[in-house]
């Protein structure tokens, strides 16, 4: 007996450590070690031995059961291993087959910018106020101090709805009509579509978007304008973007400024972009003409403020290298894609 | 306004280039387009001498001339034209000279060496009137005895670096070479020397015995000054004038009519010049235009005026518009004895509207709609006269008329030092506010330590408060020294307006859905409404009309997105771009009632898509994913404008309100947009939409309990919707509803015509219990019998 145990033993063992699949193991357990199997007909046979040896060979056939089943199971995680290495070995994919299409949009190129211009005005306590697109002439001009007939006219050319009615031809009239209603402080900006009798070419459009800001509180000085564009600039396109203000006019601001950016392009060495100057001339500036103030019925002694005003298009042509505003108005679905 | 540096170096010393100068300038608030030479677009023309000038042998027309060009030996030109002879002097262009027409080459013509050419006037681009017989047939000759080899530009008076201001709006004084000079010296910090004017006068009698004014029109014309000038000879203006005149860019014409555009430029002064015996009676009348009158302007062109139109008339006819340009019946020609002489100050608005009405636009009426000072009117005019005298062109009859009846009262302006510093931000010591102002012709004092007393030179136009002020001493002292600083103020809350921010969102959630915004102009072709074909009476056919628009293609403002949208799907299509998914969100325009009224102003999205793949359900998806977003769920129905497809339209609207419409665009609509492919096209009413949005409180708690699946097949007519069905069902199955999804339809014989089944498969689930088989089979009965009642709908067998 002792001799068949050896033998189902070792000839067991051997086959598990041939067995080639985890279904050949399987097979192999149940035949030495199932209902049915040899080591269990063994043990079911040990009633025909004398009682006396009967717990020495009960002892035997456990150390046998349990040599197998460890041999078993060792022998199964080696199988499983090695299954799971040929499973992933077949599963491999050729990575550099493209996906499917990218399936995002994009906001177009001029609403990117002035997004970002908004964010950055918000972030520094302004906020956004709307007005109408069809503007009365009494906020368009006359309540920025552009009287009728005025030549300061004659620089935005305007399209009249009816003789006092235009579209307007800068975003300033929500700056009159919020003046003309709130008390300061005031901290305002307002973008937003404007219109001038300008055909359309590589630098004009009858139809752009302005971004224009006023700031009316005490003791406003135009260092607080300029600390506030320079700010602007280094958020807008970069650290080392400085401003240069320009003395200039501007019927609603006295003192005026042009203000010019450094030139993005070439960080002010001076290029094909800005002529060689380092400098592009980006926006509008200047101290709110005290006659505004008091024609919008607050106290020029007690309050002073600012004002400024950008082309979005103009700023988002820089921003983006583009060299024809009217790639803007294209709506060409190759130009727009590479938004996304 | 262009100026050469020379006229301007007359009146203020400028020791530096003209580069240099003109950013002092530009930094300091005077504009400068640029610096450029007169004479630039050509080099190497010489003065040559033709020593011999005989016959080309091979040729009926070409002369073979030796030039002397100051070189050792003369050397040989071939020559065309017909007024080449030997002695004569003429601007020879030498071999690798530069002509605007091109570069001048050695060369052979028709077997003769030819080492140069010969050049006529508009060969080198220079005018008639700047040189005497440039104007002529034929090559320049050169009258003068200049040394052969001399460049003719010295001859000529050309090579003077001009300079091209841009004069800004609130700076009309600085629309002359005084006005310049005079801020020159403001700013480099030199002295500004105006000439001594005085006039000689000479013959018999005074102003009166020659000629008569009458200003009828103040208001319109509030100063006037005139003079007589007898025994006048025509001829031409000395060189030093025309070489200014053509550097400013006038073209010289005559000593008589050459004085009075020097004047104009150097003071700012527009005059004129009458032929007086031309001027009937010899009464000029300042009046305004009778209704109807005629008048032949000096450009030749003829104008019917107005009653608010100002002229100069003679006791019979309006002979020229004031300010703006004479009349040709007065005009001065070769053969004119007796001139009068205007210098007037005409009113801004008049003036402009006049000259918009008639489409006539002059330096002159530029300046007087800038404004003209009237204090220096009469030292404008005795300029005039005065250069009469240098140029010995006639007499200046003793006395003058001028009419000034109301003159200007000087501003005087208070400023506070302290006050003005706080403005600008930067410190300035009083006293240095006192001689920057000083300096500008401000006759300034500064009293005690913060008061400055300013008296305002009557030519600054522009100046009237202590702003004005500040600017003059923050552009002197220099805007570099405006520190960045910011606001030290109370804070306030930065945010975008509900407006604006529910824009945005509407925009974000379109672009994670894949589409790309487009913008499109706010107005449109009225032609392109007509091809949406909507009813007679639609008010998207009402439009705010623009009365000045850039063309009728540009005229009307959008009452709809859809005829953009439209257009850009078709620009796309035509550029190859086949598939696209595009949105614009933008404002339409509703015109008011009533005249005087703004018109109402929605904000309207329109989205569109089109190529592979993309049908109604995509567009669809779009607005009801859209909507979801906001909380939004709402009922569809087939319906919707006659632009759409009549079977592939729907409307969407919330408790009856329209929300939405899209569907297909009908071929005929695409067909006039050129566009050959299907487009669908979803408008959203985002005002409408905006006040539904639904806040999102939080989460639903998650199920403890299992759910139940039934699928059911329900057999109903075609024209039934699936979608309505499933409203139903929802509505029927009610609270213990989680889920209900469609899985088929199916059409077949067995069926019958018209009819189809649609299978669901719905989910339903209790929060707080497990259903049970009769709760669920109750339910289930329900459903079947909302569907039975209101679609007809049998169970499928």
């Amino acid at each position: 007996m002792e001799k068949m145990l050896r033998e189902i033993r070792e000839r067991v063992l051997k086959n598990i450590e041939e067995a080639k699949a985890s279904s050949s193991l399987e097979q192999i357990r149940v035949g030495a070690l199932g209902k049915k199997g040899e080591l269990t007909g063994l043990l079911r046979g040990m009633g025909k031995l004398p009682p006396e040896e009967r717990p020495k060979m009960g002892q035997l056939v456990n150390d046998v059961r349990a040599a197998l089943e460890a041999k078993l199971e060792e022998r199964a995680a080696e199988l499983a291993e090695r299954e799971k290495q040929a499973r992933l070995a077949a599963e491999t994919i050729d990575v550099t087959l493209p996906g499917p299409e990218r399936g995002a949009g994009s906001l177009h190129p001029m609403n990117i910018v002035l997004s970002k211009m908004v964010d950055i005005f918000v972030g520094m306590g302004y906020e956004v106020v709307d007005g109408p697109e069809v503007e009365y002439d009494h906020y368009n001009f006359e309540l920025l101090n552009v009287p009728k007939n005025h030549p300061a006219r004659d620089a935005q050319d305007t399209f009249y709805v009816e003789d006092n009615i235009v579209l307007r031809s800068q975003t300033s009239p929500v700056q009159a009509r919020v003046m003309t209603t709130r008390k300061p402080p005031i901290r305002i900006i307002s973008p937003g579509r404007v219109y001038r009798a300008d055909e359309a070419d590589a630098t004009h459009s009858p139809v752009f978007h302005q971004m224009e800001g006023l700031v009316i509180d005490e003791n406003i000085t135009m260092g607080d304008l300029k600390g506030t564009l320079d700010e602007f600039a280094r958020q807008m396109l970069g650290q080392g973007i400085q401003t240069r203000f320009r003395p200039s006019f501007f019927p609603f601001t006295e003192p005026s400024a042009e203000v010019d950016l450094t030139c993005a392009n070439c960080k002010g060495e001076g290029c094909r972009m800005c002529k060689g100057t380092g400098w592009i001339e980006v926006l509008g500036a200047g101290m709110v003409n005290p006659k505004v103030l008091e024609m919008c019925g607050i106290d020029s002694t007690k309050y002073s403020g600012f004002a400024f005003g950008m082309g979005v298009e103009r700023m988002t042509l820089l921003k983006y290298n583009i060299p024809n505003l009217r790639y803007l108005y294209e709506n060409d679905l190759r130009f727009l894609t590479q938004y996304r | 306004m262009k100026v050469p540096m020379k006229w301007l170096k007359e009146y203020v010393d400028i020791n530096m280039s003209a580069e240099d100068y003109a950013s002092r300038m530009v930094m300091t608030g005077t504009g400068v387009e640029g610096v450029e030479k007169t004479g630039a677009q050509f080099d190497k023309v010489v003065v040559g001498y033709v020593v011999s000038c005989v016959d080309h042998p091979n040729s009926d027309h070409l002369h073979i001339c030796m030039v002397d060009v100051g070189e050792e030996e003369p050397i040989q030109i071939v020559c065309g034209a017909p007024n080449v002879h030997a002695g004569m002097r003429v601007a020879a262009a030498l071999d690798g000279a530069h002509l605007p027409g091109g570069k001048i080459k050695k060369g052979k013509m028709r077997g003769e060496v030819s080492m140069g050419m010969l050049c006529s006037g508009p060969e080198l681009d220079v005018p008639a009137g700047l040189y005497p017989h440039i104007g002529d047939e034929g090559i320049i000759e050169i009258f003068e005895d200049v040394k052969p080899g001399t460049d003719v530009k010295e001859v000529f008076g050309l090579g003077d670096d001009i300079v091209d201001f841009e004069i800004l709006a609130n700076r009309p004084d600085c629309l002359s070479v005084w006005g310049l000079a005079r801020e020159s010296s403001a700013v480099l910090d030199e002295h500004f020397v105006m000439p001594e004017i005085a006039v000689e006068e000479a013959g018999k009698g005074t102003f009166d015995d020659y000629a008569k004014v009458e200003v009828l029109d103040d208001e319109n014309c509030p100063r006037y000054c005139a003079r007589v000038i007898t025994d006048v000879k025509i001829g031409p203006s000395p060189k030093w004038m025309r070489e200014y005149l053509y550097g400013a860019g006038v073209r010289p014409i005559n000593n008589i009519v050459d004085i009075t555009n020097f004047v104009m430029l150097e003071t700012g002064h527009p005059m004129h010049a009458f032929d007086l015996s031309k001027v009937k009676e010899q009464t000029i009348v300042v009046r305004r235009a009778k209704p109807g009158e005629h008048l032949v302007t000096l450009d030749g062109k003829e104008h019917v005026l107005d009653e608010s139109m100002l002229v100069i008339a003679d006791k019979e006819n309006a002979t020229g518009l004031a300010g703006i340009m004479g009349g040709e019946e007065s005009e001065i020609v070769d053969d004119t004895a007796s001139v009068l002489f205007e210098c007037a100050a005409f009113e801004r608005a008049n003036n402009r509207i006049t000259a918009r009405k008639l489409g006539v636009r002059t330096e002159s009426s530029g300046r007087f709609e800038k404004g003209v000072c009237p204090e220096t009117t009469m030292e404008a005019l005795d300029r005039a006269c005065m250069l009469v005298n240098m140029l010995e062109c006639g007499k200046v009859v003793p006395g003058a008329y001028d009419h000034y009846p109301n003159p200007k009262a000087p501003v005087e302006i208070e400023a506070s030092v302290k006050r003005i510093c706080r403005r600008i931000g930067v410190d300035v010591p009083g006293e240095t506010m006192e001689d920057i102002l000083n300096r500008l012709y401000i006759d300034t004092t500064l009293v005690g330590e913060d008061t400055l007393h300013c008296e305002i030179p009557a030519f600054r136009l522009d100046m009237d408060g202590e702003a004005d002020i500040s600017e003059e001493v923050l552009r002197m002292y220099g805007y570099d020294h405006i520190p960045s600083t910011l606001m030290n103020a109370v804070t306030m809350p930065g945010f975008r307006d509900e407006k604006t921010a529910f824009a945005d969102r509407v925009k974000a959630a379109l672009v994670g859905m894949g589409l790309f915004e487009v913008l499109n102009y706010s107005f449109i072709s009225p032609k392109w409404i007509e091809k949406l074909n909507l009813a007679e009476g639609d008010p998207r056919r009402k439009t705010v009309t623009l009365r000045n628009p850039l063309g009728e293609d540009t005229s009307v403002m959008r009452t709809t997105l859809v005829p953009s949208m439209l257009n850009t799907v078709a620009g796309n299509m035509n550029r190859g771009n086949m598939d696209g998914k595009l949105f614009e969100l933008s404002r339409v325009f509703v015109p008011a009632e009533k005249a005087g009224d703004l018109p109402t102003e929605k904000t309207a999205l329109c989205v569109s898509a089109f190529g592979e793949g993309v049908d109604f359900y995509t567009v669809k998806n779009i607005v009801v994913w859209l909507l979801a977003k906001f909380g939004v769920t709402a009922s569809i129905e087939a319906a919707g404008d006659a632009y759409y497809h009549p079977g592939r339209k729907a409307v969407l609207s919330v408790d009856g309100v329209k929300i939405a419409t899209l569907g297909e665009i009908h071929p005929d609509v695409a067909s006039a947009f050129d566009i050959a492919k299907r487009v669908y096209v979803a408008e959203v009413d985002l005002d409408a939409l905006m006040p539904l949005e639904k806040p999102f409180y939080g989460i639903k708690p998650l199920p403890k309990f299992p759910a139940v699946s039934r699928d059911i097949a329900v057999v109903v007519d075609e024209c039934v919707g699936a979608g309505t069905m499933m409203d139903a069902i929802r509505k029927a199955a009610a609270k213990t509803l989680e889920d209900v999804k469609l899985f088929d339809i199916y059409r077949g014989d067995k069926l019958g015509r018209g009819r189809k089944s649609v299978a669901y498969a719905i989910t339903l689930r209790a929060p707080d219990r497990t259903l049970t088989d009769e709760e669920i089979n109750a339910t289930m009965d329900k459903v079947l019998k909302a569907l039975n009642t209101q679609f007809g709908a049998e169970l499928r067998a």
